[in-house]
């Protein structure tokens, strides 16, 4: 070999080992930073792609399966000033007791609430549904504004008679435009929560973003000043 | 209902005995933030209505007089236009509002309001344990970098406007609830509130009583034009000089 061959450079594979973990690191590190840019991104507009979208764990697995499915009890025996006031409420320990004085011995959460309930101690249970601090959410009037005998429409018209088919559907899955459906009370709920009576644990269902709420108070002529919900 | 109604209200300086009960009221309904001397000192006290207390007069023949301030709710309100943002603007009820989470904190309103009744927070608000629960749910806190102002205690006007849906009637003029709590809390019936739009309300008789030719009536810096919605009522008073006499 003469003086000044162009020599291949072999890498010592030390070095080899070294630049491998370090690209390898490298891409993890850019998968992680994609990932939570797709989260941060899809959690501004609306429910996560991945992560939180499932329910939060709460300190007693209620079951609303069992008490709307197998007990039949209203939406509105437990949050009962959603119909009357801003607030859906959540029952205190006190309500739950009086049927589960007698009911529900040897089931666990049954056990915690009424260890609970004699120790005179509240449930702190973890908000699934919130809306920032500026906004001003009234249960009871969006309850009066779909509750009733609605005629089913495509483009709606008038809010006192007549409901869109999106709504209608989140309500009656086989609902069709023309029909006239009874909406009760407590299935306005499903509009926005979803079909809570057949989740294990409650999860948010609609974004609840503003875009979400503009857009169904635009589509059903409900006012869309900023003090509606804004002071 | 929707954009039938338009607020106003009206002060009658001659009853106004300067007691600031006014003041406190507006603070606990609205969670204002404490304001103590060094924040009045540096211009940064927050109040959304203020009594201005003036001396007319010479010792022994010393007069106190006393005029509440707070947002006129201009028609033509200079804060409006100035805006980038578009967070203050009037609503279909004749109100000025300002938007919380719209605004950016830019402070071109405060400097366009000729009544200086716009506040700046300066800082995030905090208040003593004690004060920590009463708080009102209905009205947001504002947080540090926003403007806020009077808002003739709209959650007030909502609440009784869905609570008279609710329960099929009408809402009453003078109704307590619907009433601003500077309103409620006046010992004197200086401040009157209520719908213009409404011909038997108070608001507007009184409105067409004073504002006439030999009415008492006239408007917090009138010349502006910034045709605001708090009419003002002169005082009443043999001694008084100048413009206030009747």
């Amino acid at each position: 070999m003469l003086k000044g061959d162009a020599e291949l450079y072999r890498p010592k594979k030390k070095h080899v080992v070294l630049f491998g973990l370090i690209g390898l690191i490298g891409l993890a590190v850019m998968a992680g930073v994609v990932a939570l840019g797709v989260f941060v991104v899809t959690a501004w507009f609306g429910l996560p792609v991945f992560g939180f979208s499932e329910g939060p764990d709460q300190p007693i697995a209620f079951p609303h399966t069992v008490h709307v499915n197998e007990v039949g009890l209203d939406c509105t025996f437990c949050h009962r000033t959603v119909t009357e006031e801003a607030p859906a409420s959540i029952p205190a320990v006190g309500l739950c007791m009086t049927c589960h004085q007698a009911v529900g011995s040897g089931i666990e959460g049954v056990e915690t609430l009424r260890d609970f309930a004699e120790t005179g101690r509240a449930l702190n249970w973890v908000r699934v549904h919130r809306v920032p601090d500026h906004v001003q959410f009234v249960h009871e009037a969006h309850i009066r504004a779909f509750s009733g005998s609605k005629k089913i429409v495509e483009a709606l018209r008038d809010r006192e008679t007549e409901i869109r088919l999106d709504e209608a559907r989140r309500i009656d899955v086989d609902a069709a435009v023309g029909e006239t459906i009874e909406v009760a009370g407590s299935q306005v709920c499903a509009i926005c929560h979803g079909d809570v009576a057949s989740m294990p644990k409650v999860k948010q269902v609609r974004p609840l973003k503003m875009a979400d709420c503009v857009n169904c108070h635009r589509d059903n002529n409900a006012p869309t000043d900023c003090t509606t919900c804004h002071y | 209902m929707e954009g039938r109604q338009k607020w106003a209200m009206t002060v009658d300086v001659d009853r106004c005995i300067g007691c600031q009960a006014c003041v406190i009221a507006c603070q606990s309904e609205n969670n204002i933030p404490i304001s103590d001397e060094p924040l009045f000192n540096q211009r940064r006290a927050m109040e959304w209505i203020r009594i201005e207390r003036y001396w007319e007069g010479e010792f022994p023949d010393v007069k106190a007089r006393f005029i509440p301030i707070f947002c006129q709710h201009c028609d033509d309100a200079p804060c409006e236009p100035v805006c980038p943002v578009y967070a203050t603007y009037h609503n279909s009820e004749g109100l000025n509002v300002q938007v919380y989470n719209r605004c950016i904190g830019s402070r071109l309103c405060v400097n366009n309001c000729p009544y200086q009744v716009r506040y700046f927070n300066f800082w995030e608000p905090e208040w003593p344990e004690s004060l920590q629960n009463q708080l009102n749910p209905d009205v947001t806190v504002r947080s540090r970098g926003i403007m806020e102002k009077c808002t003739f205690c709209i959650q007030r006007i909502r609440r009784t406007g869905r609570e008279a849906k609710r329960d099929g009637r009408k809402v009453e003029d003078g109704d307590r609830g619907l009433n601003p709590a500077c309103v409620n809390a006046c010992p004197t019936d200086t401040l009157v509130f209520g719908d213009v739009m409404d011909p038997d309300s108070r608001v507007s008789k009184l409105k067409e009583k004073e504002m006439s030719e030999d009415g008492r009536g006239y408007h917090l810096l009138g010349s502006l034009g910034t045709g605001p919605n708090v009419i003002y009522l002169k005082k009443v008073d043999e001694h008084a000089s100048g413009p206030t006499h009747a």
